[in-house]
Formats: C-alpha cells, structure tokens, sequence
C-alpha cells in the first residue's frame, strides 16, 4: 500500500518498485536499491536528478537503466 | 549542485570525466558541441550531405537524428522492423511519433515481409539473434542507402559502444576488426556507403540524459534478444573503470584513433590478401580489400555471396528441411 511517508524508487525496465525511507540523497537510494549510480539516470517528473540530489518522503523517482546491449 | 558553465542554475546532471555538471539549458550546449566536435574533427559529414539515419527507437538513433535535424543536416530515417513480438511493435510506434513530432516520415523495412524476421531466423540458422541481426541491418543499411542516392549512413553508436567493442576487440586480438573500427568507414567502390557515428565522444549517460530533457520519447525496454549479448560483459567491465578513474574511455578511445597508433597505421597500410576470402562472417562492414558485387543480390561484398544471401540461403534450406520433415 502506498506510504506517504516513504519514498517510492520506480525500476521500470526490471519491473520493479521500492518503498525506501527518506529523505536520502539519490546515492544512497541507489546503493539501497542495488544500482550503480553510473549506469542509470534518475528523474521525478519532467526533471533530471544528479546523485547528490536530497529526495524528500511522499515523492516518486524513477530509475532508468541506460545501458543497452547487442 | 550549481551548473559549472552559468553558475546560475541548479545542475541536473553531474559528468565527473568532464569534471563538470550543467543545468538543462548549458547541458544542450555541451553535448551538441560535443557532437558537432567529433563530426569536425573526423569529417564525417559536409552540408552537402543527404544522411540516412538509422533509427531503433532507442535514445542513441533517436538523439543523433534530432541533433542532426538541430544541427541543419538534410537527414531521413531508416527503421527495420526486426520482428520480435511486441517490442518491434513498441520501438516503431516510438519511431513514428518521433519522426511525426519532427515533420518527417520515416523509411520502414520489415523483416518478416523480406522472409527474414530475426528470431526465427536465428532459429533456423542456428546462429545468435545479435549476429544475424548485425548482418541483416547493415545490408539494409547500405541497400537502402544506395537504392535512396543517400551519400551517408549515419548509426547512433556511441562511446560506450565503441569502446566496448574495443575492448572486446583487443582481448580477442581480432586485427581485422581493430582494422576497421572507426567512426567513419569511407565510401568505397562497388557501392558500399560511407558510414559515420556521430555520437563517438559521448556516453551512454548523456544520450538518455540529452533524450529525457528533451522530452523525446524513446523505447527504455531492452532488445529481448540481447539479454546475453557479450558487449555488455565489456561495457559492465568498462563502467566500473570509469566509476573508479572518470575519464578513462575517452582516454582509451581517442588513444586508439590517434592516427600515430601502430593499430590504426597497420589499417592505413592494409593491402587486399590475394585470393583467399579476404572476411568471413564479418561482412562488408569488417571487410578488407576491394568489395566485388554479390554473385546472388549484386549486393557489395568480399566474398563471393554476399553474408545476407548466405543466411537467406542457410534459412530456406532449414525452412524446407523443416516442412519435409512434418510432412512425413
């Protein structure tokens, strides 16, 4: 159930979504989430996170695999 | 985090090879310079060019055919349905509503309407969807290329791309390979294209990150087909380099361009080897010497028939060997 309280960490292309408990950098939630920071980009809506980024409770990231293959 | 180039804004994204980070507005600035920085200093496209641009979905092709459009090159895009359920579908809808966005109709060729779409394919030739899809696109590429008087194919590889093709390269000392790996493959005669990547100094984080803020809308699944690709090996092996001393892939490929390389001065100095198949399943793209026209589709090759009408000839047999068997 959604936590208003949390931070929700969207992982579309592995399907997955996290509830990890804020405020955290955007490092830290991606070490949480098991993520190497240069392999991805992070965003909250329409705009563009650097890893530094403080990610308040209540809000919704996705994280976007970068790395294509074949 | 401030932008390093207004000092102004809030950053967005963070390059520590560039020892920089930049608001959207400068962030454009960069990678446009950085782009239009390795079409100079290659050559590898004039004004005058009518560029073929051959477009996934992806953020790569999709991002190069943009900055091209931006940059005032006459440009069309080519998109090859690869035929893979559901995600050719995805990847073509994304094409079409970009190219609409940008007033443009793409070129689409469709593999299963050629009698080869890509897993089943690799199916009945037994090979590696990667492999075969290697060798199916860049005979369309030039085909169409040729076919549509376009004087330059253009792909989004990018530096992470090349690198890890580099790397694997290197590791498995294929020298003909290093021979030919460059952003810019000259036209050559019997009709092969010339072939340019435009996106060579830039990484894969300022591709997706240059497609986000743009608002282009590409296809983030990935290639069912590539999920064991070994490039990725490479690439996984590259980016923990680079995570530990920023910096280091630029380093290593422009190391590997410099024209002072004994690799690159061998390729300048590489005579046609007589006889003898001068490229096995590499193509035209990997080949050496002088293309001659495809005994079958008159396509270029180094070899007798052409890598696309062998594996059309391995599919049929395989189709029929198939047939006959469930008839009995």
């Amino acid at each position: 159930m959604y936590n208003a309280s949390m931070i929700i960490v969207r992982l579309p292309q592995k399907k997955k979504e996290l509830e990890l408990r804020g405020p955290r950098r955007v490092m830290d939630l991606l070490a949480d989430a098991g993520v190497r920071p240069t392999t991805v980009i992070v965003t909250q809506g329409k705009k563009l996170l650097t890893k530094d980024h403080r990610v308040e409770d209540g809000a919704t990231i996705d994280v976007i695999s970068v790395v294509s293959g074949g | 985090m401030k932008c390093k180039r207004c000092r102004r804004a809030e950053a967005a994204i963070e390059l520590p090879s560039h020892h920089s980070a930049f608001c959207p507005d400068c962030f454009f600035v960069f990678f446009r310079r950085q782009v239009t920085e390795g079409i100079r200093k290659l050559r590898l496209l004039s004004p005058e060019d009518r560029t073929l641009v051959c477009v996934s979905g992806g953020k790569d092709s999709l991002v190069l055919w943009d900055v091209l459009i931006d940059e005032g090159y006459e440009t069309e895009g080519l998109y090859i349905d690869l035929g893979i359920d559901g995600y050719s579908d995805r990847s073509k809808e994304k094409v079409l509503a970009y190219a609409a966005s940008r007033g443009k109709t793409p070129i689409v060729v469709e593999l299963a309407k050629e009698g080869i779409p890509i897993p089943e394919a690799a199916h009945c030739a037994r090979m590696q969807e990667c492999s075969i899809c290697g060798t199916v696109k860049r005979y369309f590429f030039n085909r169409v290329a040729a076919e549509g008087k376009f004087t330059v194919v253009a792909t989004g590889h990018n530096l992470d791309d090349e690198t890890a093709r580099l790397l694997g390269n290197l590791l498995h000392w294929q020298r003909d390979h290093l021979a030919r790996q460059h952003p810019l493959l000259p036209e050559e005669a019997g009709g092969l294209v010339r072939k340019v990547k435009p996106l060579w100094r830039v990484s894969e984080v300022e591709t997706a990150a240059y497609g986000f803020l743009k608002g282009i809308d590409y296809v983030t699944e990935e290639c069912p087909m590539s999920e064991d690709a070994t490039s990725l090996v490479y690439k996984e092996a590259l980016s923990r380099i680079e995570d530990r001393m920023p910096g280091t892939r630029i380093v290593f490929y422009q190391g590997f361009l410099d024209p002072s390389n004994p690799l690159r001065k061998r390729a300048e100095a590489q005579e046609p080897a007589g006889d003898a198949p001068r490229a096995t399943e590499a193509d035209a793209e990997e080949g050496v010497g002088t293309p001659r026209a495809c005994a079958s589709c008159g396509a270029p090759t180094y070899t007798e028939t052409c890598s696309f009408c062998r594996l059309k000839e391995r599919v049929r047999k395989a189709r029929s060997q198939r047939a006959a068997r469930s008839s009995r």
